[in-house]
This record gives C-alpha cells, structure tokens and sequence, in this order.
C-alpha cells in the first residue's frame, strides 16, 4: 500500500533521514520506534509533503506521492494525525471533525463515520460544541485521532498518540486505537516512543536510529531481538 | 421682579441643556453611521491578517482603487444610467467589491503568493521582512499610478441623497439629523458584516478559512489548500475594504494618496479588536467611529486624529489583546 524506497530528507542542509525504505502493506498495523531526534517525525512529514525529500521515492497504492502537492495527498486516503495534536484550537469539536471530512471520501461517509467516531471516543460527543483550544491535552488527541478517522482513510499515520499524557490515559487511547483496529481493519502506522505497547500490537516493526533504518521484522523476531530487549524494553 | 428674571433664567438654561444633550446624541449617531463603515473597512485587513499573517500596507490603497471603480462604474460605465442618479451610487459600490477582490485574487497570485503562505511557512523572520517590502512597494506603485491614472482632481461619488436627511424625534424636544446616504452606507456596511460573519462562522469555506488561520500544516494534513485560503482571503479583504471605500466616497471627496489617511483608522480598529479577530475588528473600527465623531464635542476637527490615537493607545495599554483578543493559545 505505501511504499518508501530509499528515502533522504532533512531541514535546509541538515540531513535527518539517509535512505530509509519501509513498507506497509494494506492491513497491516506497521509500528515505528526509535530514540528522540531520529527522523521519525521528518519521515511522516515527508509522507504528507510538509518536508520535500532530497532522494528517494514514496508511492501509495502505485500513485508516486511526491508528484503530488501537499494538500491533494490525503484525498488519495492517507490521513496523519500529528505529533502533538495540532487539533484548530478556535474551531470546536465538530468543525474540527468536519475539517477531517474535507477528501471526498470523508464527505461521502460523513454520517457513518461521525457515529461511529462518537462511539470509540464517546467525549467527543460530550464536547462537540466546545472550543478543542480549551480540551485536556488527552481529549485533544482523541479529537486528532477522530479528525483523522473523519477522513475515510485507507492509512491511518500516527505520531507518538502517547506524547505529554499520563500513563492511564496513554493506555486508555491505546486501546482504542487496538479496538478501533480490529472493528475498522484499518491500515494504521505508528510513530511510539512506548516501545513495548506498539510492538505488542503490531504486525511488523521498524527501529529507526539517527536517520536510518537499523532493524526490522515482524512482532516475534523483534521482541526476541537482543537489542531491541536492551536497548527499548529495558530487560 | 426678581422671580421672572429667575424664570427666564431656567428656560435659558433648559435650552442649554437640550442643546447639549442633542449634539450628544448626534455626535453618537454620527458616529454610529462611520463607525459602521470603519468596521468593515478594517474587516477586509483583518481578515487578511487573521488568515495569512501578513500585514498589507497596500490596504488603503487598495480602498482608493475602490472608491476609483465605484466612481467610474457609476460615470463611465453606466451604472449610472442604468440605476439613476439616487441609487446608481450604491449598485457602482457594491459592483467595486467584486472588481478589487478579482484585482486581489491576481495580486495575491502574482505577487504575495511568493512571500507568503506554505512556501515561507519554514522562513519564520525572513518571510515577513519580504511581505512588509512587497505590500509597501505595492502601496507606491497604487498612489503613483493612481496619480498617473486618475490626476490629482479630487473625485466624489454623490448622490442626491448625500444632501437630505432623516429626522429622528423629536423626543423630549430634541430631534436627531441623519444623512440618507450616510444611512444607507451604514446599512449596507452593517448588512455586508453580517453575510461576512456567516460565511466565515458558517460555511464550509469559511470555516476553512479558520482552520487555515489556526494552523496553516494541520490545514494541509486534512487536504485543505492553504495558498488557495490564502488568495481567498486575500480577495475577500480587498473587496470588502473597497465596498468600504466606496461608501466612504459618497460623503467624503477623494484621491489617489487618500488611503494613507485611512491606513490608521484601519490598524488601530484591527489591533482595537484584537488581532485575528475578524468580528473584532468590526467592533474595532466602530470604536474608532465613535471616538472621532464624540470627540468633536469637545475637541477642533484637527484633533480628531489625535484623539483616535489617544483612546487606542489607552485601550492597547489596559488591555493589549484588544477587546476580543483570544485567550486560547495558537498552536
Ligand atoms: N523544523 C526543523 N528545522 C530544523 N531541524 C529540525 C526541524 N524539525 C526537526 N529537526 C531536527 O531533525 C532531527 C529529527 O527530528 P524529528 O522530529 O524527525 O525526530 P523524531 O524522531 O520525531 O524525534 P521525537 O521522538 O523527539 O519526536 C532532530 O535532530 C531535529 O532537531
Ligand atoms: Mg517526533
């Protein structure tokens, strides 16, 4: 489904990420961990276009996503829910949800999936006239999340969902997502500095240092890594 | 002897008070009718400001360019004689909307699509430096050409209606004038600001419009095209500060350096309202109103300026976020 060959990027001469390639095939919970500063971040900005990458390819469902502008990207499907939320704080809750609705897809299905969003995450519903400026920072990552859902997407991207959250409620939007998963079959990508959460749940895993790509494998071989046991899950 | 005096004395006095109370209330309604044309006069830069974040110091010239094509849409181009003499004024002025936001659309293609929006969004400093040269060198390059274009003759668009008035009372003795076309420029202003409000409070366009001011990458991440906001934006403040301009020109005579004496009333109104704002900077510009026409009660017409400045400077001090200045931090 998305396809990264090889890919470098950075900041006006700074190199962050040196020929990454990754994989997610359509189905698949694909997790990305990795120490601070180590590109994660640069790599799903580069995916919606935000960074421009010096080398390399990205294709999404055979389309070549770098010929695409930005803001074209997520009507193909690729909803990215950022790091830190990034939710409009002077909309409330429902026009931030709308804002998710804007691809095609998204204002299709917009009934279906605004029920549903307010099934998984219910305090959306509670809140939905609120101003999201004025939500907890755990209620604004689950209206990030419900904006991206909004969407329609075929990928769901999420960067560090956990990020400046109390353990209870890190847990909480963890399984969510797990439920929102299993019920959707989404094809999601997760960015996690909770190393031991995200390869638990996913398929296949990624351990990103320093721009590149050190280690990968599926859920087993990558909790049986000596590394990976030392280096993330502290045993 | 000495009570009849004592009486006459009272019905003066009397008189001097109704007087009194009468300048108020027409110095008030005058400044009620402005100050609905300053709103939104400064709603067509803050609404620039708020979605862009960038300062056009061509605004006032873009209002002269309105007052321009409403003049010559209603001398020239027929409006006139299609409307008549007593509504064409009005059709020509809302016809200056469109034409300047179109004159936008393409300055905004053109020219300030280059220093601004997502292709600075990673300059921070440097962006800005370039917009404020660009909307300064478009502000010289308007008045000159202006000059050039239109000569230095002052112009007015009047209309019969400019010179009779409505009377309001009397009440209690007292009657209040308003000028007709002062009437109905505050009218129109009032009906603009209200389809303006909706559309950016309501529609799926305006409330784009907000999500892109809010923050312009999370824009992006949704699909929406922030440079296409941006020329939005950037035409519907045009147009609107030029139907404002339009409105002002039935009233007051023009030409082409006029909008130099407007660009204060229109920052002052922005800031007033608290950046970003846009329903704020309505308020803002209907302050500014307000302040200039009460303050000829007390102060010379040459001071009217200063007063503005006076009263801005004390609000900006008590409270620096203007009157509807968020306290939800941006992202
Ligand atoms: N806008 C920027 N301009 C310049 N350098 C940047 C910018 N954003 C990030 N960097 C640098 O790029 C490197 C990679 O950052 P990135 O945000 O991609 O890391 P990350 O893996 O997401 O880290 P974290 O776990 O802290 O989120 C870091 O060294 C960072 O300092
Ligand atoms: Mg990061």
């Amino acid at each position: 489904m998305l396809t990264i060959d090889a890919l470098s990027a950075g900041y006006s001469a700074v190199p962050v990420l040196k020929g990454v390639s990754i994989r997610v095939q359509a189905g698949q919970f694909v997790a990305i961990v990795g120490p601070n500063g180590a590109g994660k971040t640069t790599l799903f900005k580069s995916i919606s276009g935000i960074v421009t990458p010096s080398a390399g390819s990205i294709t999404f469902e055979g389309a070549d996503l770098l010929a695409l502008p930005p803001s074209r990207r997520p009507h193909l499907g690729i909803a990215h829910v950022p790091e830190g939320r990034q939710v409009f704080p002077s909309l409330s809750v429902m026009e931030n949800l709308e804002m998710g609705a804007v691809t095609e897809a998204g204002r299709r299905d917009w009934r279906a999936n605004i029920e549903r969003i307010f099934e998984w995450l219910p305090v959306l519903a509670e809140r939905r006239d609120q101003l999201a400026g004025t939500l907890s920072g755990g209620q604004q990552q689950m209206l990030a999340i419900g904006r991206g859902l909004a969407s329609s997407p075929k990928l769901l991207m999420l960067d560090e969902p956990s990020m400046g959250l109390s353990p209870a409620i890190a847990d909480f939007i963890f399984e969510r997502l797990i439920d929102i998963r299993k019920q959707s079959g989404l094809t999601i990508l997760l960015v996690e500095q909770r190393v031991a959460e995200a390869l638990e749940s996913a398929d296949h895993g990624y351990v990103l240092e320093a721009g590149r790509v050190v280690l990968e494998g599926n859920n087993q071989s990558l909790r049986a890594d000596d590394r990976v046991r030392q280096a993330y899950l502290g045993m | 002897m000495g009570r009849r005096r004592d009486a006459r004395l009272g019905l003066k006095q009397g008189n001097a008070v109704t007087a009194l109370v009468e300048g108020i209330f027409q110095a008030l309604v005058a400044g009620l009718l402005i100050g609905a044309i300053y709103g939104i006069m400064c709603v067509g830069l803050g609404l620039i400001f708020g979605v862009m974040r960038v300062i056009n110091f061509a605004q006032g010239d873009f209002m002269m360019l309105g007052m321009y094509a409403a003049f010559y849409c209603f001398t020239a181009f027929g409006v006139g004689a299609v409307f008549g003499t007593t509504w064409g004024p009005f059709v020509s002025i809302l016809a200056a909307g469109p034409i300047l936001a179109l004159v936008g659309y393409v300055v905004h293609r053109l020219l300030i699509s280059r220093v601004s929006g997502t292709r600075t969004a990673s300059l921070e400093g440097e962006g800005h430096h370039a917009q404020l040269v660009l909307t300064l060198g478009i502000a010289l390059v308007l008045q000159n050409g202006g000059l050039m274009a239109f000569g230095s003759v002052l112009a007015s668009i009047r209309t019969p209606l400019s010179s009779s008035a409505w009377e309001l009372g009397p009440f209690l003795d007292m009657s209040v004038f308003v000028n007709k076309a002062r009437g109905i420029d505050a009218l129109m202003a009032v009906a603009i600001m209200a389809g303006l409000a909706l559309l950016i409070s309501r529609s799926r366009l305006g409330k784009q419009l907000r999500a892109a001011a809010d923050n312009s990458v999370a824009a992006t991440y949704m699909g929406i095209d922030v440079d296409r906001a941006h020329r939005i934006a950037f035409a519907l403040g045009t147009g609107i500060t030029a139907i404002a301009g339009g409105l002002l020109a039935t009233n007051y005579p023009f030409h082409p350096f006029v909008g130099v004496d407007y660009v204060i009333v229109m920052y002052a109104g922005v800031v007033l309202g608290g950046m970003g704002s846009i329903v704020g900077a309505f308020w803002g510009g209907m302050t500014i109103g307000l302040v200039q026409q009460m303050s000829t009660l007390i102060l010379p017409t040459q001071l009217q300026n200063a007063a503005i400045f006076v009263v801005f400077l004390l609000i900006v001090f008590f409270r620096p976020q203007g009157f509807f200045g968020r306290n939800v931090e941006r992202t």
